[in-house]
């Protein structure tokens, strides 16, 4: 299922009011006037996210594969094992996920990784007592090889019972 | 063999006394049921009583002749009607106990079919003794029967499912019982202006009527066969919450034939008024379920000094806000289920862990007691309404019913598959259509109708449909969920991790819609989780815990929870999250028996005192407990674990460095464990004779 057309304009109309220098690219400072992602406790891993290591600047056919993460999964798709994995199949979605926590990009969400998204979840209105607790105990409860860590498929499986198929999608960009 | 042959004379001793059990239990349903039934008959007369109670004193009066004093008399006047409820309730619950208690008939047939056909045999019985068998009267149904089952569902009606669904869910309850009510009607019109059915008098809006009172899924008859058969989530709450919200589809559709099957007509300014009135009834009826709940939540913010009577606010402004909807012939279902949505989160940041655990308890034992009696009273009016069969009109009516159903639910799923995000396959349209079950609600709306020719072959109709629902795909919903291998619900507690990384998922699409400035669902959402933070809990919630984030009131529920679990399986092990610190050598070291016992007394004395300081039994004293009970309770005796196995420990001479680390970690320990069962303010809970004991 491609992605239409009408979808590809929508996106170019919204990739051209992000950029306000008109540069064909999109910079820090773009992402940054967008207000409620200012307000967001993850916002900048969000913005983060669209920037290849390295990069300094956003492309439209970036712009357009990161968000194409978000579309609804086909779930009558044939499971070929021979073509790639589609950016949109629950496995995609989830190690999209899994890389906002891992800014280290080292395969695994360590206790201190973890701990830095509570913080900026929970914000100033706890304790680092209560915080460290809770990392330890999500750590105790889905570290299956005892590192210490929450590699990529222990995060799947501790995922296993949402729909993530159903809260990773935007009907916006079927 | 001999061991084969004991087993089965004890399994059919044991089958055998558990007939026994429900045989005696069957006589006295019986025997009382007919005296009740009796008492029933006659209780509306109530001219024979103050004659009889006069007689008494009289005679105990009049000097005259000599009575001996009575030692033991017998009145039961007296009692009358709060016995015979009593005794009712009292039948229907061992009935219920009954059948489980029965080996195999609880998996094959469901309950609500069993207890159905306990009421025709009670009837049957009453009428066969002579007496008129009581009926299922609308009043009693729909104030008293009703209410503690929708407010159970309301109140726990699990929300993310239920707001991620509502837009299919309003279009079944909606679209779908608009659809069926025309359907059938129009149908069994056609049908009755055939020559030759004799139906030839039933008039369009009569059928209309029938066709309103019988279309609607009932939500009592779907609870009580969901949840039997544990079907996945999702077609849960779609059966569930399209059954709750389509009362406002029938109340209006109801009220707006019943109006005009008299006139004879309707104009197109009497169609528009009933859209106008639809909306209406429903918004209505959410907006008085919405202020009483806000109400309860802003006077539970002050229970904090009267905990025993906080679950009674729940339930009587709950109450108070289905009677009101019902006043203004408002929607009453929408009104309750909107009132327990909106109280439920501040009341349970408010109230104490016993009064919330109250609250559950009552609704279900309330909510069960209402089901099995409906059920019961079902059978027996089977047994005891006039009836009027007519073949082709109560077969039309069962075949239209189920026809009706499966074709709007597949045409319906056609058009809200274009925008869903996870469509619905095509087992799920199934065993959503099979499961629109019609229950006492339409039997209740039938009873209403005034009294003419059509209405005892209406009710005939509306009882064998509820017949066949219960009955037929009641049972064979079952075999069927198995055999198409749907999903089924997956039993397990939410764990730490899905609640973190849920509201991570929450904060992603939040942020990814606001990059392609798209104003979708989560972006709603986070609005409303805003305004919610900034405003609505400072006024609704008592104290500090109005700040608390909720993954930290989550974090603590789980964390108390499994405290509790952990002191009452009796074991010393450790919380989770204080796992990783301790080694794995367990070597318990030896002492003599007499130096233990010293130990133990001297740890019992010391720590009795404190105890005792804190214990209180007077319900007017629950104040002198900073926080729960079941806290300290926990706290006191996890530590005198600790503290024997430390002291046990430190008396053995030759302590190995394991003990000594060991001992270190116990410390630690402790100190972890005042931390993570602290109340979220973050203050330690201090007793100070603790600190004597630790030393």
């Amino acid at each position: 299922m491609k992605i239409s057309p009408a979808h590809i304009i929508r996106l170019y109309d919204r990739f051209e009011f992000l950029d306000k220098e008109g540069s064909g690219q999109l910079r820090l400072e773009d992402f940054a006037e967008v207000k409620e992602l200012a307000m967001n406790p993850i916002g900048d891993r969000i913005i983060g996210a669209f920037f290849s290591p390295g990069q300094e600047t956003v492309d439209f056919p970036s712009f357009v594969r990161i968000l194409a993460h978000f579309r609804p999964t086909d779930k009558n798709r044939a499971k070929d094992s021979t073509q790639p994995e589609p950016v949109n199949s629950r496995t995609s979605k989830l190690k999209f996920a899994f890389q906002l926590y891992d800014q280290d990009r080292d395969g695994k969400i360590s206790r201190a990784e973890l701990l830095q998204v509570l913080r900026e979840m929970l914000g100033m209105q706890v304790t680092e007592e209560q915080l460290e607790s809770i990392a330890d105990r999500a750590i105790q409860e889905a570290d299956l090889d005892r590192d210490d860590a929450i590699s990529f498929e222990e995060f799947r499986k501790s995922l296993e019972k949402v729909n993530i198929e159903h809260k990773m999608s935007i009907r916006f960009l079927r | 063999m001999a061991e084969l042959l004991g087993s089965s004379s004890v399994r059919s001793g044991r089958a055998s006394f558990c007939l026994r059990v429900v045989g005696f239990v069957l006589l006295l349903v019986f025997a009382a049921a007919a005296s009740a039934s009796r008492d029933i008959s006659n209780g509306t007369s109530k001219e024979p009583n103050p004659a009889r109670e006069e007689d008494p004193h009289h005679r105990s009066n009049t000097t005259h002749h000599k009575k001996a004093f009575p030692v033991l008399s017998f009145n039961y006047e007296h009692v009358r009607t709060p016995f015979e409820i009593s005794l009712w309730i009292l039948l229907a619950l061992l009935m219920k106990l009954g059948f489980h208690i029965i080996p195999r008939l609880s998996h094959v047939v469901p309950e609500s079919c069993l207890l159905i056909f306990v009421g025709l045999l009670v009837g049957g019985i009453i009428k066969a003794i002579g007496e008129k068998p009581p009926i299922l009267d609308s009043t009693l149904f729909f104030l008293y029967l009703l209410p503690p089952i929708i407010l159970d569902a309301g109140y726990f009606l699990p929300i993310r499912p239920f707001t991620e669904n509502l837009g299919t869910i309003l279009v079944f309850a909606v679209v779908g019982t608009l659809w069926n009510a025309f359907f059938i009607g129009g149908m069994m019109y056609a049908v009755c202006q055939i020559e030759g059915t004799g139906l030839g008098g039933v008039d369009l809006l009569s059928c209309l009527l029938f066709g309103a009172i019988i279309s609607a899924v009932d939500p009592v008859a779907v609870l009580a066969m969901f949840e039997e058969i544990h079907i996945n989530e999702l077609l849960h709450i779609l059966v569930f919450g399209e059954s709750l919200l389509n009362d406002a589809v029938t109340v209006v559709l109801y009220h707006l034939f019943e109006e005009f099957a008299h006139i004879g007509t309707v104009t197109v300014a009497d169609a528009f008024l009933g859209v106008v009135c639809f909306f209406v009834v429903s918004l209505g009826g959410i907006l008085v379920g919405a202020i009483y709940g806000i109400l309860g939540a802003f006077t539970s913010r002050f229970t904090s000094h009267t905990r025993v009577i906080e679950p009674l606010f729940v339930f009587l402004y709950s109450y108070m806000a289905y009677l009101s909807a019902e006043v203004f012939h408002l929607s009453g279902i929408m009104s309750l289920i909107a009132c327990g949505v909106m109280m439920r989160p501040y009341v349970e940041a408010n109230i104490s862990h016993k009064s919330y655990t109250t609250i559950k308890y009552f609704l279900k034992m309330w909510s069960s007691v209402s089901e099995t009696l409906i059920f019961i009273f079902l059978g027996v009016s089977t047994v005891a309404g006039p009836h009027s069969w007519n073949w082709t009109f109560v077969v039309l009516t069962v075949i239209l019913c189920f026809v009706s159903r499966m074709l709007g639910v597949v045409g319906l799923t056609y058009i809200i598959n274009k925008f869903r995000i996870v469509k619905l396959t095509k087992k799920e349209q199934f065993i959503v259509a099979y499961g629109g079950l019609r229950g006492a609600i339409a039997f209740s709306l039938g009873f209403l109708l005034t009294n003419d020719k059509m209405k005892d072959m209406f009710l005939t109709a509306i009882i064998t449909v509820i017949f066949f629902t219960v009955f037929v795909q009641g049972m064979t919903i079952k075999p069927l969920v198995d055999l198409l291998a749907v999903k089924k619900k997956k039993e397990s507690k939410r764990s730490i991790n899905e609640e973190i990384h849920t509201q991570f998922l929450d904060h992603l699409l939040t942020g990814i819609e606001d990059v392609c400035g798209h104003y979708g669902h989560h972006h709603w959402k986070d609005k409303l989780n805003r305004f919610n933070k900034a405003y609505v809990k400072k006024w609704l919630i008592a104290g500090e815990r109005s700040t608390e984030p909720q993954l930290i009131s989550f974090y603590n529920k789980l964390e108390m929870k499994q405290a509790i679990m952990l002191v009452e399986s009796g074991s010393a092990a450790k919380l989770p999250s204080t796992l990783r610190k301790l080694p794995s050598c367990r070597i318990i070291p030896r002492i003599s028996k007499g130096r233990e016992e010293e130990i133990r007394k001297l740890l019992r004395a010391n720590l009795q005192k404190t105890r005792q300081r804190l214990r209180s039994y007077s319900r007017h004293d629950l104040m002198i407990d900073p926080f729960e009970d079941n806290m300290s309770e926990v706290r006191f005796r996890k530590q005198r674990v600790e503290m024997e196995r430390r002291v046990c420990f430190h008396l053995d001479s030759d302590s190995n460095f394991c003990e000594r680390m060991r001992c270190r970690n116990r410390v630690n320990f402790r100190i972890r464990v005042r931390n993570t069962l602290l109340i979220p303010e973050g203050k330690l809970f201090k007793f100070s004779r603790e600190e004597d004991i630790i030393r």
